[in-house]
């Protein structure tokens, strides 16, 4: 049909429906007196002829409806009665509807929020120009088993960057902190060393100014620095004139050359404002021993990754021969920049929680199929009646489909305000240096994406769903129905055992969910509670970096950390008080080459690695790291005195497994030291409550001063800890312009380090208890309605003489049955699923029988609750009103 | 429905109605009669099945009907072929001729 004959008769169809209305009936009259009359003049009675004309006709209800249907615009205006009457029998039955949309809002909202996560974070491009040209280098030693950003080495970079074809720009980054000075009280501000192409690398273009040149990318050239819109708002008050102005950085002048938008982001650096050239020294350069940052490279145009990752391998396999004590067994690998991104964002932990809300809403999904199927069985006669008047099947689904999806479309939207308060929930639990590691600083907005995925999986749901109670349903024989006195009618037994499918599923669904989320609580729970080795009740901790120009000697450094020690000391409620080089769970980690002397060197490739803190005496008594041979520091391991160390258990083990370590030697670093071993301490975490026990040493701070300082002041019990400010002070006392780079209590630098696990752990206890409570509300549906239906015959049983008792025990062995099915049907898929989860677990087995043995039986007794009521109902069946009951 | 008769095949019914209508303006029930006659019986259409397309086709501008005095003076609704009408019923005809030679010439086919 032509469109605009066809939108003249959709206009027709609203405008002149009374007038069209009229004349069909008009016409479909005339048919029927024009039949009569025909058959009169066959030779019938009037009365006969009338009769046989109307059964020829076949009902004028009927015809009219089909006469209607067949309408341009009929859909319109059936969806438009479908709506209203839907909306009619929604209102009509509001505990209904409250519970079906309630449902359906949990489990949408859940799933909308996750996504909306996953979208954000995950599915996005990356925010820069050609993102997936954009790869990450990592060195990767097969034999050893590890995987670090950056290669080999300095020499090696600057080498590959010449040899290698495959990449318009090769870029080289490290993260840094910046004391910026002058203008203000001292700030640490967070940022980075990078090579001169690094933004344009990034294809990121500046606000203002300029980004860096190769000439300033040199050692002793001009000290220039680019600044994010942030920091130049907040410090220099968005000062139009910030171009080619001094900013103080460390007591040294940088010239600003330019200023990044505030969308500028570099997720692997973290939160970054203030950005200087790496400028590596003519000894760097030459460094073929280690590298000091980190290499991202934009490919060109037409190369493929597998093409530059040929050609990185071959190159690097040459450097393993020129090289062999540094480059052995080492290669370098590319990877996609968003893939290392998404890596640290915690897809994996994304993933699963997205399968998880995907099965609770399955679960709402199924539980509101249940409630329409219970609610259908009373709605027989009336769909019979429908159908008497002209309804055709196909309209009875439809009907009954346009009602289920108006309750899908109810609980999305409700289930969208739930999820935007779960978003919320979930970004504000993320702590804001953490977000600097997530694109677009982890933000998640209810965006048209996620809007399109929420009306998605709704339809999607609300049709599947809609359409089975709905089949159900329009298969009902009228005749039947319409004879029977009873109220329920005939579909009543089919759509029973469809209810028990239901159920049983349900229970399998939530027992999954359940058992998922207690395996990783129960990870979260156990890693939460696993000694660090030390003791962080009561610890106040400060961390900070001392400049190198202020504190050029040892000397120097020295006596700044002797002078804030003595304050720390003496501050009201502090028991004890220490300093090390850099605190567990801290940000000034250092580690070191190790090797025991007197035995065989490490072959090249091999050599040992530890962690490395030099420390004050009073540190390790101070965090309450057990000494476990041997002695501590004391204040005669002085510079003067000869160099010794503590090591710990785990590498007292690998250095000298048959041997008393104690009084052997340990050579470290890039200078050789060597320090005779004077006691073995206890293992302790160091960066991650999951993490195993990794080689540690300690040395004197005396011995070995250092810049970056971590101090600890363990309150005495019962005494009030002293406050930050009280802190801050002290340490500026000692110096009034060096910058703090955090106070804070020791267990919460360990809860942000453990952040992801802890957020995952509390969804999965929110998503266990909501399953639970779905699950609970599907049998206790069920069996209520069971109850219901079967009021006549228990109370005929009664009547009969069957004790009280026994109408209660059936109805609790029905509920016990089918809770059975869906438990066991639950444990065997929760096994391949915990098998799934396996890397995410910390000292819980994937099939950890408590978990697999206690979840059922919780839920088991969650169920048998939920019976109990519908139970103690049929219990209470009088047979007198039973019997009268229809 | 006498054994005799068949149910039409879809999408026959509006070849059917063109035709019935080619060389008079008819009303509903003369035109199943009609679809009755010019297939000598074979072709029954239920009321249920001719209003619904008389009125599709009328919205389609095949159709154009109007209210008239039947054979008795009952009034009556009258339809006519359009230009239009005439132009599918010829599209359809042809095409009818060129899916029925086939199909003949498929069963015949040993």
């Amino acid at each position: 049909m032509p469109f605009l004959s066809r939108l003249s008769s959709l206009s027709r169809h609203f405008f002149q429906r009374q007038q069209r209305e009229k004349e069909l009936d008009e016409e479909l009259r005339s048919v029927l007196e024009l039949l009569t009359e025909q058959k009169m003049r066959e030779g019938m009675s009037l009365e006969e002829a009338r009769r046989a004309a109307k059964v020829e006709l076949g009902g004028i209800e009927q015809v009219k409806e089909s006469v209607r249907e067949a309408r341009t615009g009929a859909w319109l205006d059936t969806l438009g009665r479908d709506v209203r009457y839907g909306l009619r029998t929604l209102r009509k039955n509001p505990g209904f509807t409250a519970t079906a949309v309630i449902t359906l809002a949990l489990g949408i909202g859940a799933t909308t929020a996750i996504f909306s996560f996953l979208d954000a974070w995950l599915i996005k491009p990356l925010p820069y120009p050609q993102p997936d040209r954009l790869l990450v280098l990592l060195s990767h030693n097969e034999k050893q088993g590890w995987t670090s950003h950056g290669v080999t080495s300095n020499a090696d970079f600057l080498d590959f960057q010449k040899q290698s074809t495959s990449f318009e720009q090769l870029a080289g980054w490290t993260q840094r902190d910046f004391s910026v000075t002058g203008g203000g009280p001292p700030v640490l501000v967070d940022g980075g060393q990078v090579t001169w192409n690094y933004f344009q690398t990034l294809a990121a273009e500046p606000l203002l100014g300029r980004t860096f040149t190769p000439e300033e990318d040199a050692p002793g050239a001009p000290h220039v620095a680019v600044i994010s819109e942030g920091l130049w708002r907040s410090r220099f008050a968005g000062d139009p004139a910030i171009i080619g102005k001094d900013i103080a950085i460390g007591d040294e002048p940088y010239s600003v050359v330019g200023v990044m938008r505030g969308t500028f982001q570099f997720p692997l650096m973290g939160v970054a404002n203030l950005w200087t050239p790496l400028a590596l020294s003519e000894k760097e350069r030459a460094d073929h021993g280690s590298s000091s940052f980190m290499l991202f490279g934009r490919l060109k145009p037409g190369v493929t990754r597998a093409q530059a990752a040929a050609e990185t391998a071959a190159i690097f396999a040459e450097y393993a021969k020129q090289y062999p004590q540094t480059n052995t067994n080492v290669t370098t690998l590319l990877s996609p920049m968003a893939v290392e991104i998404q890596s640290e964002e915690g897809a994996e932990e994304i993933a699963i929680c997205l399968c998880v809300t995907g099965l609770i809403l399955l679960i709402a999904c199924v539980n509101v199929a249940t409630l329409t199927l219970a609610k259908a069985s009373r709605r027989v006669r009336e769909l019979a009646v429908r159908g008497a008047f002209g309804a055709t099947r196909q309209r009875l689904v439809r009907q009954l489909l346009t009602e289920s999806l108006l309750l899908f479309l109810f609980g999305a939207a409700t289930g969208t305000l739930f999820g935007l308060w779960g978003m919320r929930w979930i970004e504000n639990a993320i702590p804001a240096h953490i977000r600097g590691y997530i694109v677009n600083y982890g933000h998640v907005s209810m965006d048209l994406t996620t809007l399109a995925f929420t009306l998605g999986i709704t339809l999607v749901c609300g049709v599947a769903f809609g359409l089975v109670p709905a089949f159900g349903n329009s298969r009902i024989d009228i005749n039947s129905v319409l004879k029977s006195a009873s109220a329920q009618g005939s579909a009543s037994r089919g759509h029973a055992r469809l209810r028990r499918v239901f159920v049983s599923s349900e229970i399998g669904l939530a027992v999954v969910v359940l058992i998922v989320a207690t395996l990783l609580v129960k990870s979260f729970v156990i890693s939460m509670l696993a000694s660090p080795g030390f003791n962080p009740a009561g610890v106040m901790t400060a961390q900070l970096e001392l400049p190198a120009t202020g504190y050029a000697d040892d000397a120097r450094l020295r006596n700044f950390a002797d002078a804030v020690l003595g304050r720390l000391r003496v501050l009201p409620g502090v028991a004890s008080a220490g300093v090390a080089s850099g605190l567990p769970f801290g940000g000034f980690g250092r580690s070191v080459e190790i090797e025991a002397v007197g035995k065989p060197a490490p072959r090249p490739g091999e050599g040992l690695r530890s962690h490395f803190t030099a420390v004050s005496p009073d540190y390790l008594p101070t965090m309450e790291i057990e000494l476990l041979k041997g002695r501590e520091f004391t204040s005669a391991d002085s510079s003067a005195s000869a160099p010794v160390a503590l090591i710990n258990q785990t590498m007292a083990r690998q250095l000298w497994p048959d041997e008393e370590p104690v009084g052997q030697e340990l050579r470290f670093g890039d200078q050789h030291v060597v320090c005779t071993i004077v006691g073995v301490t206890s293992d302790i975490k160091m960066n991650s409550p999951r993490e195993p026990p990794e080689p540690q040493m300690y040395v004197p701070l005396a011995q070995f001063p250092s810049q970056t300082l971590g101090f600890v002041a363990r309150t005495a019990t019962g005494n009030s800890k002293p406050t930050a400010t009280a802190i801050r002070d002290a340490i500026w006392a000692v110096d009034s312009d060096q910058p703090i780079s955090s106070v804070e209590q020791l267990d919460t630098l360990m809860a942000v380090v453990d952040t992801g696990n802890r957020i995952l752990a509390e969804l999965m206890l929110f998503f266990g208890v909501l399953a639970t409570l779905l699950g609970a509300i599907g049998i206790f549906g069920v069996m209520a309605q069971t109850v219901a239906q079967r009021t006549r015959e228990i109370g005929i049983r009664a009547a009969l003489g069957a004790g009280p008792g026994r109408a209660m025990f059936s109805v609790l062995a029905d509920g016990l049955r089918l809770t059975a099915i869906g438990v066991l049907v639950g444990i065997v898929v929760a096994f391949a699923a915990g098998r799934a989860l396996a890397s995410l677990l910390y000292g819980v087995a994937p099939n950890d029988s408590a978990t697999f043995v206690g979840v059922p039986a919780v839920f088991a007794l969650v169920a048998m609750l939920a019976c109990w009521i519908p139970a103690r109902r049929a219990m209470r069946v009088d047979p007198m009103v039973a019997l009268r009951h229809e | 429905m006498s054994p005799e008769q068949t149910n039409l095949l879809q999408g026959t019914l509006d070849v059917m109605i063109l035709k019935a209508l080619a060389l008079d303006e008819m009303h509903g029930l003369g035109i199943s009669r009609r679809i009755e006659q010019i297939t000598k019986g074979t072709f029954h259409v239920k009321p249920g099945s001719l209003f619904p397309a008389l009125h599709r086709m009328e919205e389609a501008g095949w159709l154009s009907s109007s209210w008239g005095e039947s054979e008795n003076n009952r009034r009556a609704k009258y339809y006519k072929l359009t230009k239009a009408g005439r132009r599918q019923m010829e599209n359809e005809t042809q095409r009818w001729g060129r899916i029925s030679l086939a199909i003949t010439r498929a069963l015949e086919a040993s």
